[in-house]
């Protein structure tokens, strides 16, 4: 058992969670596509994520036991499984994001593993969301505002990438054939919401809510 | 010489100009002279210039590998502003904006110098705190500054966007009426003219290969057309200071970094002043021609290519394309890069090196065009007098061992 | 517009994610406070600045935020390696270790 105290960072009662999209969807409420949208963009709102840092030979053994995950040891790629997925960020680096509300046990589970080891767990959940973007032309519209390669030959199902993004940074994912993944910073969500409105509508895009 | 004049125009107008004399000769190198300058650009033939008409010193030669005014002169935004933060530099850019002023008679040659005013823009809070410090400081220092707002700006430039619906808007900015451009091939032309009037010898398509070191004290350089003996050697070479700082075994603490600036298509007359921004990173003003003239920061790594990158032109163009939306649509015609030589503390080294006799004019970063006469004529005094005239001796080398850096930054965080 | 590859992601990705650093293995004096106001001032200001090969550190900023150092040259832009930090470059080890056999400079090494 680890001697870092852990507490639960969500708050209990009636405090509503607002999801970073929330005025945006209030400023720009979205008129479903005309036709086929060639755009469809969902946000993942109150996933729990978390930064896990330390050694493979650290981490690995802990992280499957607590997420059933196994630690991606390849650059730039992700285990997923279900509503659950672990990404290789750094070699010293991933990402685990989990259904909403896990991070106090998720965190727990997981300092009662790994002990007095030398790693750092960090609950980034508040400041950060997931936005997904499916349809026909999801692609077009991505490759639009990143300089990294999106073809399918070099950007298969499981890859998961750190790169710029519209003149800001964001994690670009793909978790299968049919879905892309945006991990980005709360701050900048006003603002990549609307750049991916205005690069989607010729495709014609519409927001779905979940 | 024959000296340009109006009349001159008419005489050989009867001719129909096929006699006019040749700008500067060709000499053949002498065997010794008693100050070779290494480097024919701008601040190189300002030296010799000032050399011979204010210092005496007339046994002078110039050696230049390539053509006059051919590096970082000809490459430039000939932007020509003295608004310095600190009483070291600002005294320098100012004696500097002095010459200028009387540039084009004291030559007989036309440098085009126009004085249309620079502003500088503020975006944030902070930006408007340092313009209004750096302004005060320019005011003591007997140095012409404003401080605007928004709307005086605007009355300034009416075109450009100061409405606070962008990501940066305008909030004010600092304006120097007697700052502007000048012409930057005339500039180098007309100091070769006046230097090879009162005798200089302009040797170009001569590289220097090496340096004549004997006992610590320089006896010459070798060249690629032989060996030429000088009592002292002045070296006026921006990028490749380093280079020939290698050759005579000392290091410089200056990095070679790509600067590039573009010119779009000509347009009628549109814009009538400077207009440069440090927080989104781009400078703009209009050539007599109508070219818009646009600079962008350096590149952050090392590099003699002559050539910038291609987000580095992005960044700049989206700048300009923020702050003058009438701007989107112009084309633009060439882009270019220059090896601009930095310093830790963005200002030049005018100073003494470790060889007797040698001596370093460089650092210049991404504004040497506005120094060009004041680098020149301090610099020319600094070699005919063998110590550092009185405004250089702040920026010698040994600066970056006793710690007193004059952090132009500020001042100078636009490169241009 | 350079394409770098990050020996951490172990892959090319554009320039635009990366960043200068400036000069690699730069070795801080051992004991700051002993050292002279030469040694200290060449450590803090004076950079190497070749025309031909530098050895650089770069960052891989908007990807995995790694250090990494690169042998480039200054005046073809070329890369002609990257290598984690904490590596010597192979490819100038092995460029010495050919001129000492006596071997002809290979072209990329020229202006070095």
């Amino acid at each position: 058992m680890s001697k870092v105290e852990v507490f639960q960072q969500q708050p209990s009662g009636a405090v509503a969670a607002e999801s970073p999209f929330h005025f945006s969807r209030q400023r720009n409420p979205l008129a479903p596509a005309k036709g086929e949208a060639g755009v469809i963009m969902a946000e993942r709102p109150f996933l729990t994520h978390l930064i896990l840092r330390g050694t493979p030979e650290v981490l690995l053994g802990g992280v499957r036991n607590v997420t059933g995950l196994t630690l991606p040891q390849t650059p730039c790629s992700m285990n997923s499984k279900e509503d659950k997925s672990l990404q290789w960020l750094a070699p010293d680096e991933w990402l685990l994001i989990l259904p909403p509300g896990s991070e106090f046990s998720t965190e727990k589970a997981l300092r009662g593993e790994l002990g007095d080891g030398s790693y750092a767990i960090v609950n980034v959940s508040g400041g950060q969301t997931v936005l997904e973007l499916s349809g026909p032309n999801a692609r077009e519209v991505l490759m639009k505002s990143t300089s990294c390669d999106l073809h399918p030959r070099t950007f298969p199902e499981g890859r998961g990438v750190s790169t710029v993004f519209a003149k800001t940074g964001a994690i670009i994912r793909r978790p299968d054939a049919q879905r892309w993944e945006l991990v980005i910073r709360r701050s900048f969500a006003d603002y990549l919401y609307r750049w991916l409105l205005s690069a989607g509508a010729e495709y014609g895009i519409t927001t779905q809510e979940r | 010489m024959e000296r340009y004049s109006v009349f001159g125009l008419i005489k050989h107008a009867l001719s129909y100009h096929e006699n006019w004399q040749k700008t500067w000769r060709s000499p053949t190198p002498k065997k010794e002279y008693d100050v070779v300058i290494i480097g024919g650009g701008g601040h190189g033939l300002a030296t010799a210039y000032y050399l011979a008409s204010r210092y005496g010193v007339t046994n002078v030669a110039v050696i230049e590998k390539g053509w006059l005014g051919g590096g970082n002169t000809a490459r430039n935004t000939t932007i020509v502003r003295s608004n310095y933060l600190w009483d070291e530099s600002a005294a320098l850019y100012e004696h500097s904006m002095k010459l200028w002023e009387g540039l084009s008679q004291d030559l007989n040659y036309n440098v085009m110098f126009s004085q249309r005013g620079v502003l500088n823009l503020g975006h944030t809070l902070g930006d408007m705190r340092d313009i209004q410090r750096r302004v005060n400081a320019n005011r003591l220092n007997g140095i012409d500054g404003e401080v605007l707002d928004a709307q005086q700006v605007k009355e300034i430039v009416p075109i450009m966007d100061c409405s606070s619906n962008t990501r940066y808007p305008v909030l004010g900015a600092s304006w120097q009426p007697r700052a502007g451009v000048a012409r930057h091939d005339a500039v180098a032309w007309g100091y070769a003219r006046g230097a090879d009037r009162l005798g200089v010898d302009l040797i170009q398509q001569t590289e220097v290969t090496g340096l004549n070191i004997k006992k610590g004290k320089i006896v010459g350089v070798h060249t690629s057309k032989g060996d030429i003996g000088a009592k002292k050697v002045g070296c006026v070479v921006a990028g490749n200071s380093g280079v020939v700082a290698g050759m005579a075994g000392f290091k410089l603490p200056i990095e070679s970094h790509p600067l590039q600036a573009l010119v779009s298509e000509p347009l009628k007359p549109i814009l009538d002043t400077v207009v440069m921004s440090n927080h989104v990173h781009g400078y703009i003003s209009q050539t007599d021609k109508g070219d818009l003239v646009i600079g962008a920061g350096i590149d952050a790594y090392n590099g003699y290519g002559q050539r910038g990158s291609y987000p580095t032109v992005e960044h700049t163009l989206q700048a300009i394309v923020e702050l003058f939306p009438i701007f989107s649509r112009v084309r633009m015609n060439r882009q270019w890069g220059g090896i601009v030589d930095t310093t830790p503390d963005a200002c030049p080294i005018l100073s003494a090196t470790p060889v007797e006799g040698l001596f370093f004019n460089c650092g210049w970063g991404t504004g040497g065009f506005k120094a060009t006469p004041g680098s020149g004529d301090v610099f020319a005094w600094t070699l005919a007098n063998g110590r550092a005239h009185p405004l250089a001796e702040p920026f010698s080398i040994d600066r970056f061992y006793t710690g007193s850096l004059i952090d132009e930054h500020g001042a100078a965080g636009v490169a241009h | 517009m350079f394409y770098i590859h990050c020996p951490y992601c172990n892959e090319r990705r554009s320039e635009e994610e990366f960043h200068a650093k400036g000069q690699a293995h730069l070795m801080r004096p051992a004991n700051p406070e002993e050292a002279s106001d030469r040694e200290w001032g060449d450590y803090l200001f004076f950079r190497d600045n070749p025309r031909g090969l530098h050895q650089e550190m770069w960052v891989h900023a908007a990807g995995c935020r790694k250090f990494f150092n690169i042998l480039r040259n200054t005046v073809s832009y070329e890369i002609l390696e990257t290598y984690p930090m904490g590596e010597q470059s192979s490819v100038l080890a092995e460029m010495t270790a050919g001129r000492e056999r006596g071997e002809p400079r290979r072209a990329a090494g020229a202006v070095a």
